[in-house]
């Protein structure tokens, strides 16, 4: 917090004054009982206080650093203006608080309500600060920078009215940290090491709320609130629900939701990391773990295709929690409920041993050597073009890697990933990427989504076109299944005959296209499964021809992709050779694939599942190969802007699994066609030989050539059908989450 | 003395001379050469009055004459072999330590009957069986059922 900083530099102020209180200490009339509650008495009287402060010596200014990397960004050269922090020089663009100010010379201010990502409310008045000429210490979060301004953030009367707040918001705090979820990570508890005092003086009952029922998500102790309103705003704001509010006045006043109602948002569980006291807190995680008991581990959620940036606590071979990290570029600082409460289907329905169905249908669980002999057997018996290979949901590059290899190497190229459909289009990368980067849609002006509820698909990406729509009033188009869309949209229509309609430029929404000056088309991975995708993606092509979408400086062409696996499959080219192998496979191999409609398998293939859950497709298998979980693997993801990131082993892997692509390679060593890797570094290697932006981490890969300027015109007729929801539910959509408990919670609380 | 005699007199003639004795075992007197500190309450109770007993037989006496000054009130543990101060309840702790002059069965009227529990002694050092773990303490016999996973079952369908 820096703060330990901060009340370094408040005691050794103090020091210069140590001299004149020892000699008052030393006179036995001045050293009477009455003493003051702050802990440094000489300081009641602030008049007294600027008396003993001795003529410093023009101070020797060390250069300081920004707070946590705060940049400064001139938008106009001619805005900045020059403001003294502690008497040390900073230029910062007019506009900017006093707060911020501060945080670019290095000097990191208290607070409670404030919050970068959130408006200004200034009622915490804990960032007080002195301002020279200013008669009243000022709220620096909330008072604009003026040229000149002289701050000073660690003068005794900044610090003793820092004390002043800091008693108030204690006085009806409970005193419960040794039972608090927050403790130890408290930013009331950090604070008050620096700013509490030793003694209370409040002697009446304290204040007491009544918890409020916000769902199975977040638990509420609202007693312990300080009123500074964060929830509130992160709700309307970010959330864009109106669900929270403040109720009441002066010791009355509390959040809640007015009538008894849950807080149905995807993205609720914010809230506990934003409140600074312990009011909101993560129920699946109560009384689980301190926080300084967990482990963190650095790593990417896998639950939709957004790749968000998480940490997963652990604590022993067990995830407690997973909760975000800061990434400006994909998902801010935010996460989706899905991706914060999922961990707990990684206890459940494990798969921990290699089983083979024996002839009377039950599985019988056998060592590794006999189950991949088995499946090595029978994949040397099939016909090569019989075989096929699926790629789940979950899959990293380098399984799939491994995968198509070993396919390749039996002579089958029968293998493509879930959710992509039976004949994706994989040639040109901006053919299935955000080609307009998920931080780059604040830069559109007018969106249309297609097929697509990002809402569900992709919660961050939906916040971030609501920032967008919030901050710059841009217009959204939707043509889809009637959904809740949380910001101003206009329903254009449900399915293809909309689309046809625009592309012809017969319907009224071209107009707002034509005129935008950064059009961004956002176009569902459902459409993938469609038949006609090919017309439709045409017709897409053609608005965005029309609309100027694609143009060097801006590409406005997008597609959302719905899977972690889907992009880098078709960045490795798993692309299937024949539409229906499904019907004719003989050997399956279904590497966590459990969304495959099985029922058109047929009653003779062999089966192979490998995966780290049973959930559906393990009860159609022969053989059963158990695999490692995102969270105990190193594994390399893109996500659907085409930003290749890593997950890093958090726990350690479960039973006999093994992580996916060390199975394949011992396969391929089983059946006699040694794949050429045996490091997790090699795999990698050979990855650079297909797809070398896979490699390129925490980097954006844009594609190089969009797919507008070289794909022929449409022509083929379109069916005039429908767009389906591509997201049924959108607490379980994998093996993982729908083993987990807190998501069938959910289901069945929030999604009614 | 005398008045002791008498009072044994008179118990071996209302009771007879086995009832009497075993009364006697009961009470500690037959362990009185052995363990001091029995015969040494004993000797104390002399002259004491009987404010009231518990339900463990811990039996509470006063007296304020003649005594030197918080010697007022003591007990004479109703286990004559391993007594010991736990065995004290809550309620007459109070009232022995002088904290309050309602006795014991004054203060049990306000126990709470809903989630009061019984008193127990403290049996640390009497056998890893007798005490308390808490919930996840690996010697608690009931507690150990925690996995790290829950393993899918192949028999279920």
């Amino acid at each position: 917090m820096g703060l330990g900083l901060l009340a370094l530099r408040a005691s050794r102020s103090l020091a210069l004054n140590r001299l004149p209180r020892a000699f008052a200490y030393q006179n036995p009339s001045n050293n009477a009982i009455i003493r003051g509650i702050v802990s440094t008495p000489e300081l009641q009287n602030p008049e007294a206080a600027a008396a003993v402060q001795q003529p410093e010596p023009a101070p020797e200014l060390p250069p300081r650093k920004p707070v946590a990397g705060a940049r400064v960004h001139f938008t106009n050269p001619d805005d900045a203006i020059e403001v003294f922090v502690d008497g040390y020089p900073v230029k910062v663009p007019k506009g900017m608080t006093v707060l911020q100010a501060c945080e670019i010379a290095g000097v990191d201010i208290p607070r409670f309500c404030y919050h970068s990502r959130l408006s200004v409310a200034g009622n915490c008045r804990m960032c007080l600060v002195e301002v020279e000429k200013s008669p009243k210490p000022v709220a620096s979060c909330a008072m604009p920078a003026l040229p000149g301004m002289k701050i000073k953030t660690d003068t005794p009367i900044a610090k003793k009215a820092r004390e002043g707040v800091m008693e108030f918001l204690l006085m009806n705090h409970p005193l419960d940290c040794p039972i608090c979820d927050q403790g130890g990570e408290c930013d009331l508890q950090d604070q008050s090491m620096a700013f509490g005092s030793d003694r209370g003086r409040f002697t009446e009952m304290k204040r007491s709320v009544v918890d409020k029922n916000l769902g199975p998500l977040v638990k509420t102790v609202m007693t312990r609130c300080i009123q500074c309103t964060r929830c509130v705003r992160f709700a309307t704001e970010v959330a864009g629900v109106q669900d929270l509010g403040i109720l009441g006045r002066g010791s009355g006043e509390e959040i809640g939701t007015y009538v008894e109602k849950l807080m149905t948002s995807e993205l609720s569980g914010n809230v506990i990391d934003i409140c600074p006291v312990g009011a909101l807190t993560s129920k699946p995680f109560a009384f689980k773990a301190r926080n300084w008991e967990l482990k963190g581990t650095e790593s990417i959620d896998v639950t939709d295709a957004v790749g968000s940036n998480i940490r997963i606590d652990s604590r022993g071979p067990e995830v407690l929690r997973i909760t975000p990290r800061l990434n400006e570029d994909i998902n801010e600082e935010w996460i989706s409920d899905k991706t914060r409460f999922f961990y707990d289907g990684l206890k459940r329905q494990r798969l921990n041993d290699p089983m083979i169905r024996g002839p009377d249908g039950r599985f019988k669980a056998v060592t590794w050597r006999d189950a991949l002999a088995v499946v090595a057997e029978v994949l040397h018996q099939v016909k090569a073009e019989e075989i096929v290979g699926v790629a789940g949901k979950l899959s990293d590059a380098e399984s799939m890697m491994a995968l198509k290899d070993l396919l390749n190497k039996m002579g089958s190229n029968n293998i493509w990933c879930e959710g992509n459909g039976s004949d994706p289009q994989a040639d040109l990368r901006s053919g299935f990427l955000l080609n307009s980067s998920i931080a780059g849609l604040e830069k559109a002006d007018v969106f249309l989504l297609v097929g697509t509820q990002p809402r569900v698909e992709a919660a961050m990406v939906n916040a971030r076109i609501r920032k967008t729509v919030r901050a710059t009033q841009a217009k959204v188009g939707y043509i889809g299944p009637p959904t809740d869309i949380n910001y101003d949209h206009q329903h254009l229509g449900t399915g293809t005959q909309t689309l046809l309609e625009i592309a012809e430029g017969r319907h009224p929404f071209c107009s707002a296209l034509l005129h935008a000056k950064n059009p961004a088309i956002i176009v569902g991975a459902g459409l993938f499964e469609h038949k006609d995708k090919d017309a439709m993606f045409s017709a897409v092509e053609t608005i965005a021809k029309l609309g100027k979408v694609v143009r060097p400086d801006w590409n406005g062409l997008n597609v959302l992709l719905l899977n972690a696996a889907q992009s880098a499959a078709l960045d490795l080219g798993l692309v299937p050779e024949s539409g229906n192998s499904v019907e004719s496979a003989k050997f399956l191999y279904l590497m966590g694939a459990d969304d495959v409609d099985l029922d058109k398998v047929a009653s003779d293939a062999f089966v192979v599942y490998q995966g780290h859950h049973g959930d559906r497709s393990v009860y159609r298998a022969n053989v059963i190969l158990p695999a490692s979980a995102f969270s105990e693997k190193e594994g390399t993801y893109e996500n659907t802007e085409g930003c290749s990131q890593e997950t890093l082993p958090a726990v350690p892997i479960v039973g006999d699994a093994r992580d996916d692509w060390k199975i394949i390679r011992a396969l391929s060593e089983v059946a006699g066609i040694r794949l050429p890797y045996d490091t997790l570094g090699a795999v990698r290697t050979r990855i650079r030989t297909v797809a070398p932006n896979l490699l390129h981490l925490d980097e954006r890969e844009p594609s190089a050539i969009s797919s507008v300027a070289v794909k022929p015109q449409f022509s083929q007729k379109v069916s005039i059908a429908p767009f389906g929801a591509a997201v049924e539910n959108f607490y379980m959509t994998d093996s993982i989450t729908r083993a987990s408990k807190i998501m069938a919670q959910c289901t069945a609380q929030l999604l009614k | 003395m005398a008045s002791l005699l008498k009072n044994a007199l008179k118990a071996i003639r209302e009771k007879g001379i086995v009832n009497a004795l075993r009364t006697l075992r009961e009470e500690g007197y037959t362990k009185c050469l052995l363990d001091g500190n029995i015969l040494q309450t004993k000797i104390h109770n002399i002259g004491g009055t009987l404010v009231g007993v518990d339900k463990f037989g811990n039996k509470y006496y006063q007296r304020y004459e003649g005594i030197p000054h918080g010697r007022h009130r003591w007990v004479e543990y109703g286990d004559k072999g391993r007594y010991n101060a736990s065995q004290i309840p809550a309620e007459w702790h109070g009232w022995l330590h002088h904290i309050t002059d309602h006795t014991g069965d004054e203060l049990l009227m306000l126990k709470p009957k809903r989630y009061g529990i019984d008193h127990k002694q403290n049996y640390s050092g009497e056998g890893e069986e007798l005490i308390y773990h808490s919930k996840g303490h690996a010697l608690n016999p009931g507690q150990r059922d925690w996995t790290r996973y829950q393993s899918w079952q192949p028999t279920k369908k």
